[in-house]
């Protein structure tokens, strides 16, 4: 059985919630991509930013914020933003953080010599999205080919085709300079609000 | 994922209710596993709530892993004992938690106690909500929802640093 998208609907206290989730392998620019989000934000729509790190600032379980857009049709909307934990060995958590997400952004590293951790941890998060009962293809998913800075880097597309999959909204991005990193979100807020359902 | 009824989501309050007041704790939430605070009672205002759902559903999903690891397939309750408060989380059903913050670690068995008599009271009320699902949603029109949403979004997630 194929699951919904359905976010979290509560009318006692009349609000909303969508769950995304930055995903992608380690030292992408996952945490990098919240941190400038919630210093991008207006106070007033944003919550409190949870940072769970090592010591070497390296994502332990995950990092996470709340946002609140307004009101539409008397209901809070909002949005909460998780990372995973990039690095190979924390499966288990990336696994429990991706449960009932209702759409993803996959942050890649742009930088040549990563296309193979770039493609080996979509096919996990992939993997774990058909476990969860969820078609990855119909999925809310933004690819987001961050670092565009580096050199030599990848060409936009490139991940795409050692996938072989095709019609992913893609973006470009250089989220220590903040650059596209608004309009990531902006594309995978938007297909989720395209396409989710309730029933 | 589930949408509580709105009669539903008033008995859930009313029963983290009686359990703050008949166990003397600070607060009580239900939360998904998801991480959305689901329901609270008790002195809420004090405490982060959002945060503290998103951090404890992460926690026993990671517990649950733990007991995987060894030869359990879950650990119904977790207890985190502090200084001045402490916090006892308990497993309703497969996908909800219940959290009861409390301050006098003496009453720790009435609290356990006050969370298993009320469990399956709350479980019946989240189990009955699934078979309910259409109506509880009747007053959101998508397509005009979808419309502001998307308003929102232009509006609020600017892009102007390109």
């Amino acid at each position: 059985m194929v699951k919904i998208n359905m976010p979290h609907l509560d009318p006692i206290e009349k609000q909303i919630v969508f769950k995304i989730v930055y995903f992608g392998p380690g030292m992408s620019g996952k945490t990098t991509n919240l941190l400038y989000i919630h210093k991008a934000l207006n106070d007033r729509y944003k919550g409190e930013m949870l940072v769970l790190d090592t010591e070497k600032e390296r994502t332990l379980f995950f990092d996470f914020f709340p946002v609140s857009l307004g009101t539409v049709q008397g209901y809070s909307l909002k949005f909460h933003l998780y990372t995973i934990p990039g690095q190979i060995f924390y499966e288990a958590s990336r696994r429990i953080i991706l449960e009932g997400a209702d759409g993803v952004v996959f942050v890649a590293d742009s930088s040549a010599d990563r296309l193979d951790d770039n493609t080996e941890m979509f096919r996990m998060m992939n993997k774990n999205l058909r476990n969860m009962g969820i078609d990855p293809s119909r999925f809310p998913l933004v690819l987001q080919y961050n670092k565009r800075d580096r050199n030599p880097r990848l060409e936009i597309g490139e991940i795409e085709k050692e996938l072989e999959i095709d019609e992913i909204p893609v973006t470009e991005s250089i989220a220590t300079e903040g650059k596209g990193v608004m309009k990531t979100l902006q594309v995978v807020s938007k297909v989720i609000i395209r396409r989710f359902q309730i029933s | 994922m589930q949408l509580p009824r709105r009669e539903d989501a008033e008995a859930l309050k009313d029963l983290l209710s009686k359990l703050v007041k008949r166990s003397e704790a600070v607060t009580a939430l239900l939360i998904s596993h998801e991480g959305v605070c689901i329901s609270k009672a008790g002195n809420v205002e004090t405490l982060n709530s959002t945060a503290l759902a998103a951090l404890v559903a992460g926690m026993f999903s990671a517990t649950r892993e733990v007991a995987n690891i060894v030869g359990e397939e879950k650990f119904s309750i977790l207890l985190q004992q502090g200084e001045k408060r402490h916090i006892h989380i308990s497993l309703i059903g497969q996908r909800n938690m219940m959290i009861v913050v409390f301050e006098d670690y003496r009453r720790i068995g009435r609290v356990r106690h006050e969370a298993r008599s009320i469990g399956p009271d709350i479980l019946r009320i989240l189990e009955s909500r699934d078979k309910s699902r259409k109506e509880d949603a009747e007053d959101i029109s998508v397509p005009e929802f979808r419309e502001y949403a998307l308003n929102l979004i232009d509006r609020i997630f600017v892009v102007g640093e390109d």
